[in-house]
């Protein structure tokens, strides 16, 4: 119960200024970049028409994430994006699987991952509708239907990156209290495994693919 | 005197236990009721597979539950935790944690009933699409428990964080406005998502070639009807986590307190309407698939603008939290 809210952290002092490092939630996305990394590595070596196995997982997820992104943008800019949104998919999912191994951390337990990554889609999605639309025709979209609802369109806007990091955020934090609670509650007997299912499995890949969906959507509004 | 607080602060635990199951159990017990009527229905049109039928409702009720149970558990340990720092300050916080709890679980709970009731509906239909259904129906009750978890989340951290050295005076009014914010703001976004899970549910029964292009529709509009709830959670996260220099003033108090009221009021409408604009729009998309990208863009631009009530609430919490 006394891990609630404890966080491991390391203090630089640099010229006055402190310097934080949240050493856990590094480590585990380093761990979850190299995992990403060797299943590349293990999907692309030795190719064939017959796939193995770790080929075939990796094809059904591009392959699907590809025709979403086809969905939503045109053909064309879906060839750019979607290794884009193929990766932020596969890095959600594994970070929000590994919590399920014990003395493992979701990275996306602390509020800096999901924040990062909301403010990347922010910026990918606005400097995406610029070039596609020029930058009078983007700018001109603040100042729809009236030119003093600018500051509430910009809030607007700003608040996007709140509601899609706090969501995810909220939710894997959320499990993972819950599971550390009621596990604790009950002794660690017999619930655990069913809560990890629901919490971990399933919860943890609907707000990845959550996540990666409303990326993609907040990129073909602004390209549209 | 110490006996005298640590009384209190039991007082506080009590009925924060009692808020928190009593609010609990109206929306679970709506929810599931629906879920009831409409299997009833469902099994008196396609009679023939009425164990399928009864299995399925059962299933839609356990998920629809979860919200109550939810409610339970924050309910039990209040009761039963021993309170060795106590001091006013954890008074608010235990008040103000089953408040939250009690108003988060009432949206999850009568919102998920609507897919397991629609899931009923919609076997008795096409009963081949069983398997299908029931994962739709798992998927979208499960995110509609989001607000439910987000408010035991922050019920958790008004319960379990340590307070003690905070100055009394604001930092009570916070707590409790921190506990109604996420909790009374979870309320709409709970039923708003429910509404469109539902939709969801009957439109795969209603088109079973287009489930994916509706799952994906369904998932996108409850994410964005989640948003009053997430707006919530940040105000209480900002009410709990920012340090207050002490003061006597009720003035002070009070602008902390209706804080959490206004994100908590403002976040209702904009979760059902959200939610009524995502129920539609998976309604149309089943209905219409080819205009799929349209309804997604016009459903989008839609809920931004029902949702500005919500961020204007936002903001009028967060000037009064930082200005006053």
């Amino acid at each position: 119960m006394e891990d609630l809210g404890r966080i491991s952290q390391l203090v630089i002092p640099i010229m006055g200024h402190d310097m934080v490092f949240n050493l856990n939630v590094i480590i585990m996305t380093w761990i979850v970049m190299g995992l990403l990394v060797f299943f590349g590595i293990m999907a692309s070596r030795k190719r064939n028409v017959l796939p193995n196995p770790v080929q075939v997982v990796g094809e059904l997820l591009v392959s699907n994430l590809y025709g979403l992104t086809e969905d939503a943008l045109n053909k064309e800019r879906s060839k750019s994006y979607s290794p884009l949104i193929t990766a932020l998919f596969m890095f959600l999912l594994l970070s929000n699987w590994i919590g399920m191994i014990p003395h493992m951390h979701e990275p996306t337990k602390d509020l800096n991952t999901p924040l990062s990554l909301g403010f990347m889609g922010f910026v990918i999605a606005h400097y995406a509708g610029i070039r596609a639309k020029g930058f009078k025709n983007y700018a001109k979209a603040y100042f729809e239907p009236i030119f003093f609802m600018a500051p509430l369109n910009i809030i607007g806007e700003v608040s996007k990156v709140i509601s899609i990091s706090f969501r995810l955020f909220g939710n894997i934090m959320g499990g993972s209290i819950i599971i550390l609670v009621v596990s604790h509650l009950v002794f660690s007997l017999v619930l655990p495994p069913f809560l990890n299912a629901f919490f971990v499995i399933f919860i943890g890949a609907i707000q990845a693919f959550v996540f990666t969906m409303l990326t993609l959507v907040y990129i073909a509004v602004q390209v549209n | 005197m110490a006996i005298e607080i640590e009384s209190w602060v039991k007082v506080a635990a009590f009925v924060g236990a009692g808020l928190s199951m009593g609010l609990g159990a109206i929306g679970a017990a709506i929810g599931e009721g629906f879920a009831a009527a409409k299997a009833n229905a469902a099994i008196s049109r396609n009679p023939g597979i009425s164990g399928d039928i009864f299995k399925l409702m059962l299933v839609g009720q356990a998920v629809a539950e979860t919200a109550a149970i939810f409610s339970l558990v924050i309910g039990i340990i209040l009761l039963f935790s021993n309170y060795s720092t106590a001091s006013i300050i954890s008074m608010a916080a235990l008040l103000g944690a089953g408040l939250c709890m009690g108003f988060g679980a009432i949206g999850s709970g009568v919102g998920s009933g609507y897919p397991a009731g629609e899931a009923c509906k919609g076997v008795a239909r096409q009963p081949e699409m069983r398997g299908r259904l029931t994962t739709n129906m798992l998927i979208g009750s499960a995110v509609s428990q989001t607000p439910a978890i987000f408010s035991m989340v922050v019920a958790f951290m008004l319960m379990f964080l340590n307070f003690s050295g905070a100055p009394l005076h604001p930092t009570s009014a916070a707590l409790l406005g921190a506990g109604l914010a996420t909790g009374l703001a979870s309320i709409g976004s709970g039923l708003g998502s429910g509404l469109a899970a539902g939709a969801s549910c009957e439109g795969s029964a209603r088109q079973p070639l287009n489930v994916g292009n509706i799952t994906v529709i369904m998932l996108v509009g409850q994410a964005v009807s989640q948003t009053p709830s997430i707006f919530g959670l940040l105000i209480s996260f900002v009410l709990m986590f920012k340090t207050y220099p002490s003061s006597e003033l009720l003035g002070a108090s009070m602008a902390l307190l209706s804080a959490g009221l206004c994100t908590g009021f403002g976040g209702i409408g904009p979760g059902v309407g959200n939610g009524m604009t995502a129920q539609s729009a998976v309604t149309w998309v089943a209905r219409n698939v080819r205009q799929e990208s349209v309804l997604m863009r016009s459903m989008l631009v839609g809920q931004a603008v029902s949702q500005s009530t919500a961020i204007y609430a936002m903001v009028i919490s967060l000037a009064l939290i930082f200005l006053i």
